[in-house]
């Protein structure tokens, strides 16, 4: 029997948006539960651990918004076909993480000299050299034109795909060196699933600095 | 054919310890390369991502330190039973992380006043209210009696006892208010694989 699924989150993308885009891209139902920034110490004595997102399943909770992002992709079959397959995925999410952390770190910095400086060397070499590593990985795969691991989407590349959407709010054009990124980039947002969601999601702010406010 | 693994990091605990570990748990043999500085950059132009902790597998390199620990758990039946048992374990993993991440931020400060006073607050507030939230859970499954998820030692609780080796600088007493997490602590650092590992594993500060 189909089970019952909640997902639980601010209303924006953020943490929830890969679980989001994993439902999308599988075709499957969920309800989409978002509440207001104000609104969250309301339910946050209602989570296990006092973050979201929370993904509800017949009822019962997951919390961690990377294990929330492997269990659906483990039940849509998005996981990587393989036992190595599933690793390679694994290391490519825990590669957008990193990729996308130091954004987070970044726009909490209060002293502006080192938020100067944190973001050039971002800029300057911590998202070029990561950038240049995954263009390598997605090049060594069918040169570039299919998907990240093996012959068919798995969450990886819904990860990479909102990862590069993400990057824009601390450095404008990350892939203008990275045409192969590019390229994938605008391949999945035409993949029909996803085009249609990418169609109706709430126009929301993607990424601001309360983002990063919802950890204990 | 087994296959041969081989795991390449520095000689520390840091991120290559939870793969250790779970080698030690599946009581599976590897060969534990630690590299120094020089050696390590020397080899980093070959690693897939340019840093290490990096498992090779008959070969073949893997990078990112929970992506191995978790393929290394998959592989040995230390990851879950089944898809909800895996996603129990990587929240609990996950959490774990959560739990340390300020301690690794306290301690690259250079203030010591400012170390001071955050360490006081992580362990009189940050720490405690984490783990209020993870005995309940653990109560949960089997009257805490058992592991962290379903029947037997998975990630969980191997990413538990790493994660405790670094809150002991708190002090002897931070579990002394979570009797069930102690226990579990005792009893799976008791695990013949794992007491043994443990007891021969190199010394280090971190």
């Amino acid at each position: 029997m189909a089970h019952k699924y909640k997902l639980i989150y601010f209303d924006r993308r953020g943490r929830g948006e890969v679980a989001r885009l994993l439902f999308a891209a599988a075709g499957v139902e969920y309800e989409d539960f978002r509440f207001k920034k104000e609104e969250w110490p309301k339910y946050k004595g209602t989570t296990p651990f006092g973050q979201c997102p929370v993904l509800e399943v017949d009822g019962k909770p997951l919390t961690q918004s990377n294990a929330i992002v492997r269990h659906l992709a483990r039940e849509f079959g998005l996981a990587g076909k393989t036992a190595w397959d599933q690793a390679q995925v694994d290391m490519i999410l825990e590669t957008m993480q990193d990729i996308a952390n130091p954004i987070s770190v970044i726009c909490l910095c209060k002293d502006e000299e080192e938020k100067h400086a944190l973001k050039a060397t971002y800029e300057e070499e911590t998202l070029p050299r990561y950038l240049e590593a995954v263009q390598k990985i997605l090049a060594a795969n069918k040169d570039g034109k299919g998907f990240l691991v093996g012959d068919e989407m798995t969450v990886a590349d819904l990860s990479l795909f909102w990862t590069l959407d993400c990057i824009p709010v601390m450095v404008k054009n990350p892939t203008a060196k990275f045409p192969k990124l590019q390229e994938f980039r605008d391949r999945i947002a035409a993949v029909p699933n996803i085009a249609a969601w990418l169609e109706k999601l709430p126009k929301t702010a993607d990424w601001d600095n309360s983002n990063v406010e919802h950890n204990p | 054919m087994a296959p041969k693994y081989r795991l390449t990091y520095f000689n520390l605990r840091g991120l290559g310890e939870i793969i250790r570990l779970t080698f030690a748990a599946a009581g599976v043999e590897f060969e534990d390369v630690r590299v120094t500085e020089e050696e390590w950059a020397k080899i980093k132009p070959t690693t897939p991502l340019g840093h290490i902790p990096m498992l090779e597998i008959d070969g073949k390199p893997l990078a990112q330190s929970n992506a191995i620990a978790h393929y290394v758990a998959r592989e040995h039946g230390l990851a879950g039973e089944s898809n909800m048992e895996q996603a129990q374990v990587d929240m609990f993993v996950d959490t774990w992380q959560d739990v340390a991440k300020p301690l690794i931020d306290i301690y690259y400060i250079k203030d010591e006043e400012t170390k001071r006073e955050l360490t006081k607050k992580y362990s009189e507030e940050t720490v405690p209210t984490f783990m209020a939230s993870l005995e309940k859970l653990l109560c949960s499954n089997n009257d805490g009696d058992g592991f962290l998820v379903g029947n037997k030692v998975t990630l969980a609780d191997i990413a538990f006892i790493n994660v405790m080796s670094w809150l002991d600088s708190l002090g002897p007493n931070v579990l002394e208010k979570f009797p069930k997490l102690a226990a579990l602590r005792k009893r799976v650092e008791a695990i013949e694989t794992i007491a043994e590992y443990i007891k021969q594993r190199p010394k280090t500060d971190h």
